[in-house]
């Protein structure tokens, strides 16, 4: 009796459980094959799922969200992937980084003060009136001066050295930027920072709705916007340099590497950013799929402090960068996703010297020269902020696992975190920038000089080395209007840097995506996927 | 002491435990090292916008004025604002918690489906191999790692199979039913219930173990008592003994594990969350981690201490109420 009660019972607590597990993948079955992200089968309910026609739609998974939509409010380059699809820069720079007209169809140095920008006619933007110069002043002057544009933006000093901008007395379709000094950078920066916005669109909003909503002159308009979920635009008709070929945009975000990857698998987007170099063989081997990959802005290398002891020994600072077998640390630890450097610009910048080659691998050398310097035997530490940049712990280990292996040297790692690093780096203050760390420093102006004077000339907010004759280099770069003389003394102060070995140069960065076999499209040096640059087949 | 004296007190303590939560949160941005004026102006930031945003919000203030300050604030759903993000910390957290609420209820529901059975089952089949089943399957869920078991579903489930998505949330519950309701239009349910599966299965196959052996050892327990015999004596069913009696008793520890729980997925729901890129409070709180916006890292552990506290207080109630053994005193 209890038995038959007992089986009775468990038959139908089985069958009850099994009929709803049953009825759970049958639904997920139905699911799977009418969900419209899964095979791009369209469907007029707004089920809040960005439409995905194939033809037409293109998704972009990045690893971050936008923390804002307005341009002039944020300092990652993850948001201005997002907020560049919309908005435009006065100038432009092709794939290479090379500049272009963009809004400016006219770019000159009046005299040391003035530089003067010439606006294209007829642009509209996205909600219908024209761009005017004096929309280009605002949006400089809003990036330089916390009293306009109801913003202090974090990017005045992307702009430093530019004072202002008005619309020319003498041109009314151009712009005059002050400097107050010989600036040769200015157009520069313009390409690279300070999208332009509409003054009277900006002004007439609280910052909360200029943070939500956008009306740039871009390719794409903004067709909705879920704040930490997706962005989603569609193609501007009206584009001043045609439409676009694509129709329809998303880029949503997942920080999680895996997860991109799994969706570009899945077929749920197009392309994936920031793919890891061990994975990039697991999707260029997946059908539909292949990996693009292009050498970025950032440099990774392990800065000195020229002030302290054994740093301040230019020997031992050789040593230190014969010790390290670079070439292996990129084909092993990179996966050949890097290129070796020799000096703190990246080839490509204007000022790079190409005659310079990275110190070759040789630690008998390096052991001799830390004889030599008198600072046998000691034990440094490399400060590393954790897992910041591609692979950067691991390299960061490797390049400490090369010193430690030195005869007369012990080398040890501490990991950091990025932001309480930063603090101590960007105060000004050398005494608080830690002896020896690893950093990487991006700089998409595409020009030595933001590489150099940052880092080499006292009173900037992370000076760390300082050689008289090299501080002299940069300086005269700096205000020298000639761009043969110009690129002349950054490369010499490049080849200073090396031969002082300022730093160990380590690897250029590379940009590594994921990306389905439809679409067509030659990646960036300056990180962005800008999608009125791609095709699909 | 009668039910709502016994509420009222427990929301008392419930307010002094908030309180405290509130503190330590508070206390935590100054025994975290740096200077707080960094953690809210960017990263990189000069020291014009820096001295900006400490005057702004108050942070040039002695620490006991900002305290209160902050109390005071947060008494008025102010949770200070977001310099990254550039909106009011709570808009951003309350546009979150939706979305981890769905996900522990789901993860939840999914437990309770599938774990009571199971443990009746395996309670009820003492040494037989659905008993072996149901505890192999308690004790690789407890064993599993929900991160490692989330990633093997997306590559199997989702990659591997194609029959569900890898991730996202792309509508919520209410909207979706809201479509359902006024557009009889029933795409939004079923891509809410399509992205859902897989996450809430991830959360919730802990849970589900855990009252697997839960049920499993309160059956057992209660079927050995005295009360069971004589209610067979009786000539009662079996079904009912198990079901009205037996099982009823069990539920009474379970639905206070499940309450507490609940509170639990909410606040731990953040690794589910991560791995499947679901827009609740523990991506916005790991996001938030790593660019150091620290308003949303308070208000996020603020809003997910309050929510526990809550649920516990729901449980203790619910507790008495189910059990008229146990005293409100």
């Amino acid at each position: 009796m209890l038995g038959e009660d007992k089986q009775g019972i468990g038959r139908r607590s089985f069958l009850a459980f099994a009929g709803g597990t049953a009825a759970t993948a049958m639904l997920a079955g139905c699911l799977g094959d009418d969900d419209p992200d899964l095979n791009g089968e369209d469907d007029d309910a707004d089920d809040g799922e960005p439409d995905r026609d194939d033809d037409s739609t293109l998704w972009i998974s990045q690893s971050q969200d936008p923390t804002t939509l307005d341009p002039h409010d944020h300092r990652e380059t993850t948001t201005d992937n997002v907020i560049l699809q919309a908005y435009e820069f006065h100038l432009a720079r092709d794939p290479d980084g090379e500049l272009m007209e963009g809004l400016a169809t006219e770019w000159e140095i009046v005299d040391d003060d003035r530089h003067q920008l010439v606006i294209r006619e007829d642009v509209p933007f996205h909600e219908g009136d024209d761009l005017t110069p004096a929309d280009c002043a605002f949006s400089i002057n809003r990036v330089v001066d916390p009293d306009e544009g109801n913003l202090g933006s974090p990017q005045a000093d992307q702009l430093a050295g530019i004072e202002g901008a008005e619309v020319d007395e003498d041109n009314d379709q151009a712009i005059i930027i002050h400097s107050g000094e010989t600036n040769p950078t200015v157009f520069a920066n313009l390409a690279s920072y300070c999208p332009v916005m509409q003054e009277e669109w900006t002004m007439d909003r609280e910052p909360e709705e200029v943070a939500e909503e956008m009306n740039g002159t871009g390719p794409y308009m903004l067709e909705e916007y879920v704040a930490d979920e997706y962005t989603e635009f569609r193609a501007f008709p009206d584009y001043w340099d045609g439409e676009a070929d694509i129709e329809s945009l998303t880029i949503d975000a997942a920080s999680e590497s895996s997860t991109r990857i799994n969706s570009l698998q899945a077929g749920e987007i197009d392309i994936a950013t920031a793919v890891p170099p061990d994975d990039a063989p697991g999707i260029d081997g997946d059908d539909g799929l292949r990996i693009d990959d292009a050498p970025s802005t950032r440099i990774l290398m392990l800065p000195m402090r020229y002030d302290v002891e054994p740093f301040s020994s230019q020997e031992f600072r050789q040593a230190l960068n014969y010790a390290i077998d670079f070439e292996t640390i990129v084909d092993e630890v990179l996966n050949d996703f890097g290129d070796a450097t020799a000096q703190p610009t990246l080839e490509g910048y204007f000022g790079h010297n190409p005659d310079l080659e990275p110190y070759p691998y040789d630690p008998e050398e390096a052991e001799r020269l830390i004889e030599e310097s008198g600072y046998a035997d000691e034990e440094i530490t490399l400060e590393v902020p954790a897992g910041r940049y591609l692979q950067s712990d691991e390299i960061a280990q490797a390049c400490v696992g090369y010193l430690d292996d030195l005869e007369n040297l012990s080398c040890e790692i501490e990991m950091r975190d990025f932001g309480e690093m930063t603090d101590v780096l960007l105060d000004g203050d050398i005494e608080t920038t830690p002896d020896f760390f690893l950093i990487g420093w991006g700089n998409t102006t595409f020009d030595a000089q933001q590489n150099l004077f940052p880092w080499f000339t006292e009173g900037t907010s992370q000076w760390t080395f300082i050689d008289e004759e090299l501080e002299d280099l940069i300086f005269a770069a700096a205000s020298e209007i000639d761009e043969d003389e110009r690129e002349q003394l950054l490369m010499d102060a490049c080849e200073l840097a090396h031969d002082l070995a300022v730093f160990v140069f380590l690897n250029r960065e590379y940009l590594i995506y994921g990306v389905n076999e439809r679409v067509e499209w030659e990646p960036r040096q300056d990180e962005y996927q800008l999608a009125y640059e791609m095709s699909l087949r | 002491m009668s039910q709502y004296q016994f509420i009222l007190r427990r929301l008392l303590q419930g307010i002094l435990v908030i309180w405290g939560v509130v503190t330590l949160v508070f206390l935590l941005r100054y025994m975290t090292p740096g200077n707080p004026v960094d953690f809210v102006a960017p990263l990189d930031a000069g020291q014009e916008t820096r001295d900006q945003v400490a005057a702004d919000l108050g942070l040039d203030q002695p620490v006991y004025v900002q305290y209160f300050d902050y109390l005071f604030g947060l008494i008025q759903g102010d949770m200070g604002y977001s310099f990254i993000r550039s909106q009011p910390a709570s808009s951003i957290i309350f546009a979150r918690l939706p979305a981890t609420i769905e996900l522990a209820l789901a993860a939840t529901i999914v437990a309770i489906i599938f774990s009571i059975p199971l443990g009746v089952i395996s309670a009820t089949r003492r040494h037989e191999p659905a008993d072996y089943a149901a505890t192999s399957f308690s004790l690789v869920g407890i064993s599993t790692p929900n991160f490692w078991l989330g990633i093997m579903l997306i590559l199997l489930v989702s990659v591997g199979l194609g029959i569900l998505p890898t991730s996202r949330r792309p509508i919520g519950f209410v909207p979706a039913m809201e479509m359902f309701i006024f557009q009889l239009e029933i795409q939004g349910i079923r891509t809410w219930i399509a992205h859902m599966i897989l996450p809430a299965v991830t959360l919730g196959t802990y849970f589900t173990a855990m009252i697997v052996r839960l049920t499993r050892s309160g059956m057992l327990d209660e079927l050995g008592k005295s009360y069971v015999l004589a209610t067979r004596a009786k000539g009662v069913p079996e079904t009912l003994v198990r079901y009205k009696h037996v099982l009823r008793n069990t539920m009474i520890p379970i639905i206070t594990v499940l309450g507490l729980q609940l509170g639990t997925l909410i606040g731990g729901a953040v690794i589910t969350e991560f791995v499947f890129n679901w827009p609740g409070l523990g991506t916005l709180i790991i996001n938030a981690i790593d660019v150091r916006d620290w308003p949303i890292i308070q208000g996020s552990l603020i809003v997910i201490g309050v929510g526990f506290v809550i649920i516990n207080i729901a449980v203790d109630a619910l507790y008495a109420k189910l059990n008229p053994k146990v005293s409100y005193e």
